[in-house]
Order: C-alpha cells, then structure tokens, then sequence
C-alpha cells in the first residue's frame, strides 16, 4: 500500500478518512482514505462492482457512510445533504446520463447555475428588474464560457431527451461546470462514447482543469486506461471495498497487486487505439 | 436560436429579446387580437349563456392550473384538488358571513378582493400539508396520500363541521350584494366574467413566469429527474412543498372566485369526481404546457354543453329515448367524460397543445413542408 505522498494540508481539497459503507452484509467501502489536492486530475479505477460509484455517492452525498469522516475544504461534511453539498461548489456527473430530458439544453444548463441565482418565488411571478437582470446575466455567462467551450451551439434549443447519447454526455458536462464547481466528479464520462467523442471529452476535461479561469480540481471515474494514464495527476485504485495504492500513473501501471486486480496485464493495457 | 420559430430576416440581437414572451411581431398581433377578443369581443356580443359558459371555462381553468403545476411540471400526481378548490371558497364564504368587517371595507368593497387573498393563502398552506407525504412517496403511492386530501377535507370536516357553523344548514347562501369587488357589486354574468378573465389572466401570468425563473425550472428538473435535480443543488424537498403551495394558492382563487357565480354553496360542489375531471382536462389539454390547460378546459367544458344541446335538440325532434338522457345528465356527462379520456389517450396522448403545435409548425413552414 502506497501513502498518498507530497501533500500539503492546505492543498487538500476533498479527504476521506477511515470511510466504511456497508449495505446489508455486502461491505461496499472498507476503510478507504483519500485526500484530492486542488487542482489536479485524480482517478479513481477499479474492477466492475469494486465500489467506485458508491464512493462517488458518499463524496456526494447520496449515501451516508456509517463510519469515517469526508471533509471538503477543511468542513467536514457526513451530515449535509446533496444540494448543501452543490452549494459548498461539488457538482458530479453520472454513469448513465441523468439529464433533465423535457428541457432544453439551455435551460439544462442554466439549472447548473440554480445555486447562483436569486430570485424567489414572488420576484419570479413578477419576472421584472432584478430577475430579468438575472436571468440574462446567467445566460450571458453560460453562452460565453459554456456552450463556446463544449461546442453545443447548434443544440442550444433542442429538448435533451431527443439528442444523441454523446451530446447527452456532453449536456450533463456542461450543466455541471454551470454550477461553477471547485470539484467535479465525473463518474465514467467516456462510457459509450465512440473514438471522436472520447478525444473531444479528454479535451474538455484538460481545458477545465488547465484554463486559469476554471482551475477545476476532477475526480474522475473510468474505465478506459489509456485516457486515466494519460490525464491523471493522480491514480488511485479500489478493488472491492479495499483501495489497494493511491499514486502516480506510471507507479500504478508497474504495482503487480493493481495488475492481478485486473485479471492480467493484457486488460490492463487493452486501452483504445 | 430561439425557441420560438423566427421568420427569415428576424434575428435577436440581445439575450432580452430571446428571454421575452413575444418575441415577433406576428405573434404580439396575434396576442392584441386574443386579448380584444377576450376583454371587448366576447362581453359585447355573447349572450348570457354562452357568457356563463366562459365563466365555468375559467373556473376549469383556475381550477386546473393547479394540478398541471402539480402533475406537468412537478410531477407530483394529485387526486385531490376539489379539496383545495372548496377550501379557498369556504374560506371567502366565511370571511364574508362571519368576519366582523369594518364598514369602510365593505363601503370600499374590499372584503370580497380580500377574502379572496385570504383564502388562497389558507388553501395554499392546507395543500402544503397533504403535499408533505410527497417528501417520502412518489408517483403512483402519491396519488392516494393525495386522495386522503379529498376525504379528510370535503367529506370530513366541511361536510360535517365547517358546514355546521352558523347553524345554516348544508348550503351557505351569500345575500346579494356582499359579493362586492371594489365599486362593483358582481350580480350577472357579465361581471363575473370580468373577474374571471382578469383572474385566469393573471394566473397564466404569474405561472408563465415562474417557469421561465429559477423556482419553475427546478420543479421540471424535480420532474425529469429528482436525483440529478438534487445534485445540483436543489433542494428537492422544498421546491415539491413550494409547487404544492402555489398549486393550492391558484386553487384557492379558483374557489374563492367560484362563489361570485354560485351565490350559494355546499359540499357538493366539491365532489371528489370534480378532482379527477380536472386531471382529465390536463391529460385532454396536453400535460406540461400551460395553454394546453386552457385548451383542455375549453374542450371539456363546450364539448358538454354542445352534448347537452344535442341531447335537448334531438328531444324537440320528438325522438322519446333523448328524455331520459336528458334527465339523467350528469351520467351521460360522466360516459363522455370517460370516453374522450380514452380516445385522448389512444390517438392524442400528447394533448391538444400538441395538436396546437403540429398546426403551427405546418403553417410556420406553409407551403412547403421542409
């Protein structure tokens, strides 16, 4: 087991501490510590079943671990409920894609940004001044950084539900960046996508990770090792509720357990051409 | 890249004009001419017939908007909304009895407006009350927490206490001239139409509204997808409570406005057939769209009327079998109730306001379809 090296306590943006979750007899999470520097681009892979996603949802908040401690920055956070979370600036995406499929993929984006608006009920009905301010305000900046950034100009009006998968992919990307998070956690953002859609997503991945004005620390689930190799700062590996090493990338290629983890090193390097 | 089909030539410039209701000049055309037609068009020229038949589209209206809130954009499924409909007129009916009005308020004809006000404030918080099991259940376990609402109301406590109060028996009769709205004294067909009309208006208004700012777009995203809905920050829990609350607001103006025509009323007028016909008018209507609540209302209200004319046409005919049919009304109401559900469901699952938007589009793009 590898000790998550070199880190500064300020640095740390998301740590888990001794994290148990239980469901039943089936223990998902057992024991898993993780500390998420800002900044950088950290995986998360693991076998099917390994406890991936339901490490996602405790970061999330989704589900309540039954012992250890999340702290996101420097607040421990067991006790706040999802949207409390979103507040604090965490925004996730899902393994399969949970648009909001009757709305446009503006509006999906401009209900990224629910966090940053203010108008309540009765200034809404009314839909003057400051409102009206507001809503344009929001557009603007999701017009400028949102929808140039991912390419999506030509879907803006079209309801989610009717677009392709990738493009769905790529909506629920740019809804989650709308919330203008510190961490975004990407469960499997490439499942399913063909060649083309997975270099634009690593692209988009890098640019809000690299581009002054985003600085978005990534927490990223996926399968596809020759993209985790490439973008990650930071591999760490669970198998079955254990994490097996927290390192870098080229240490986790040549860890003999991570290896037998993944039935063989032909699977491992079986990455897309 | 509007959502509104532009016109060659037509472009926005700026994000307002993108953001804005009428956004070509057809279409503010086309609204001046609803709006005269609403407010000068049909008060000059339609009889008090055909007026007291808008009075009961609008009823239908207001009565509606409320459930298509719950169930089109929130999707919260409710059964139950006659109950937040008789509350809202209880309540104004009490105000007025029994409230000991300074005489300046009555002088001003403030007490009915306020009675009102009062009203669906009552019946919004009552509605918040029977939306609370909606925080833990969902969809189909939904409806019957929000049928308990129709029984615990109407058939429990109005039926047998709040029906007792003053000792008047059943029915609760206003004397004529407490309905009063500011100067206006609403004794005929005609006034209660304005009040309708300024009322449905309204509430189209502020309903639009919401769901173009912050607290409507996180009821579709409740709708769509909870959990995602919840990931991005919002407070599921909250916002379902908030949609019932303003379902129950609307439904509150719907039965206090009911009054001003009823001029007596009683537990029956809220039966729980009432709730279900409303959920009807927006399955006809189109759910989640506020026009196709209108035009569901339309179409449930005049399709009966014309049935009802038929009936009394054809007993002139001389023809015996359309007297009992006649008689019997309210079930021959009822078949063609059931009826047009079905043949809704099953040729028009989309609603009216999609058959609405087909016509559009084909005009849109006349005379070539592409």
């Amino acid at each position: 087991m590898v000790a998550a090296d070199e880190i500064k306590e300020g640095d740390v943006l998301l740590e888990l501490e001794d994290v148990h979750m239980t469901f039943g007899k089936v223990q998902a999470l057992i024991g898993v510590n993780l500390k998420i520097r800002k900044g950088e681009i950290h995986s998360v892979i693991g076998p099917n079943g390994a406890g991936k996603t339901v490490m996602m949802n405790c970061i999330n908040g989704l589900y309540q671990p039954q012992q250890g401690n999340i702290h996101f920055k420097n607040q421990r956070i067991n006790h706040l409920k999802p949207y409390e979370r979103a507040d604090l600036g965490m925004a996730r995406t899902f393994q399969k894609v949970e648009v909001f499929g009757g709305l446009t993929v503006l509006d999906n984006i401009r209900l990224g940004r629910h966090v940053h608006f203010r108008s309540g009920i009765l200034s809404g009905a009314a839909y003057l001044g400051k409102t009206k301010r507001e809503e344009i305000e929001h557009r603007t900046f999701i017009e400028e950084q949102i929808i140039d950034l991912l390419e999506i100009q030509h879907i803006r009006s079209k309801p989610v539900g009717m677009l392709p998968y990738g493009l769905q992919k790529r909506v629920e990307l740019g809804r989650a960046l709308a919330l203008e998070p510190e961490l975004l956690i990407l469960d499997e953002p490439l499942a399913g996508l063909n060649l083309e859609e997975v270099e634009d997503m690593a692209r988009f991945i890098l640019d809000v990770n690299q581009e002054m004005h985003w600085r978005v620390t990534c927490l990223l689930v996926e399968h596809d090792m020759g993209v985790v190799m490439d973008l990650s700062d930071r591999v760490f590996v669970l198998n079955f509720g254990y994490m097996i090493m927290d390192g870098k990338p080229e240490d986790v290629q040549n860890n003999p357990e991570v290896i037998k983890a993944y039935l063989g090193e032909e699977d491992l390097y079986a990455t897309r051409a | 890249m509007s959502t509104t089909w532009l016109p060659c030539s037509v472009y926005h410039q700026n994000y307002a004009q993108d953001h804005a209701w009428w956004q070509t000049n057809f279409i503010k055309g086309k609204m001046l001419v609803l709006f005269l037609v609403l407010f000068v068009g049909i008060p000059l020229y339609a009889d008090s017939y055909w007026l007291s038949v808008c009075n009961s589209v609008g009823y239908t209206v207001l009565g509606a908007l409320g459930v298509q809130l719950l169930i089109g954009f929130c999707g919260q499924v409710t059964l139950g909304h006659a109950a937040f409909l008789a509350v809202g007129a209880y309540t104004s009916t009490l105000m007025i009895l029994e409230f000991p009005w300074p005489q300046f308020l009555l002088d001003w004809g403030l007490a009915y407006p306020i009675s009102i006000l009062v009203a669906a404030l009552v019946s919004g918080v009552w509605c918040v009350i029977f939306g609370l099991p909606s925080a833990k259940v969902k969809g189909f376990y939904l409806i019957l927490t929000t049928m308990a609402a129709q029984f615990i109301t109407v058939d429990f406590l109005i039926t047998q206490y709040i029906s007792q109060i003053g000792g008047r028996g059943q029915a609760f009769s206003l004397p004529p001239g407490t309905i009063k709205f500011g100067p206006w004294v609403i004794d005929n067909d005609l006034k209660v139409y304005y009040l309708m009309i300024v009322l449905v208006t309204l509430s189209c208004v502020v309903m639009i509204n919401l769901l173009r700012s912050r607290v409507g777009r996180a009821w579709v995203a409740i709708r769509d997808n909870d959990i995602s809905a919840e990931v991005m920050g919002i407070n599921v829990v909250k916002y379902k409570l908030l949609a019932f609350f303003v379902a129950g607001f609307i439904g509150g103006v719907a039965g206090a406005f009911w009054i001003s025509n009823l001029a007596a009323i009683s537990p029956e007028h809220f039966p729980w057939f009432w709730s279900l016909w409303l959920v009807g008018v927006i399955l006809i209507g189109g759910v989640g769209s506020i026009h196709g609540t209108v035009f569901g209302s339309i179409f449930m209200v005049v399709v009966m009327e014309v049935l009802q004319l038929l009936i009394m046409y054809l007993m002139d005919m001389g023809f015996a079998w359309a007297e009992p049919l006649f008689m019997d009304f309210l079930f021959v109401k009822e078949a063609a109730f059931g009826l047009a559900i079905c043949a809704f469901m099953i040729f028009e699952p989309n609603g009216l306001a999609y058959r609405w938007w087909q016509i559009k589009n084909y005009f849109n793009l006349w005379p070539f379809s592409y």
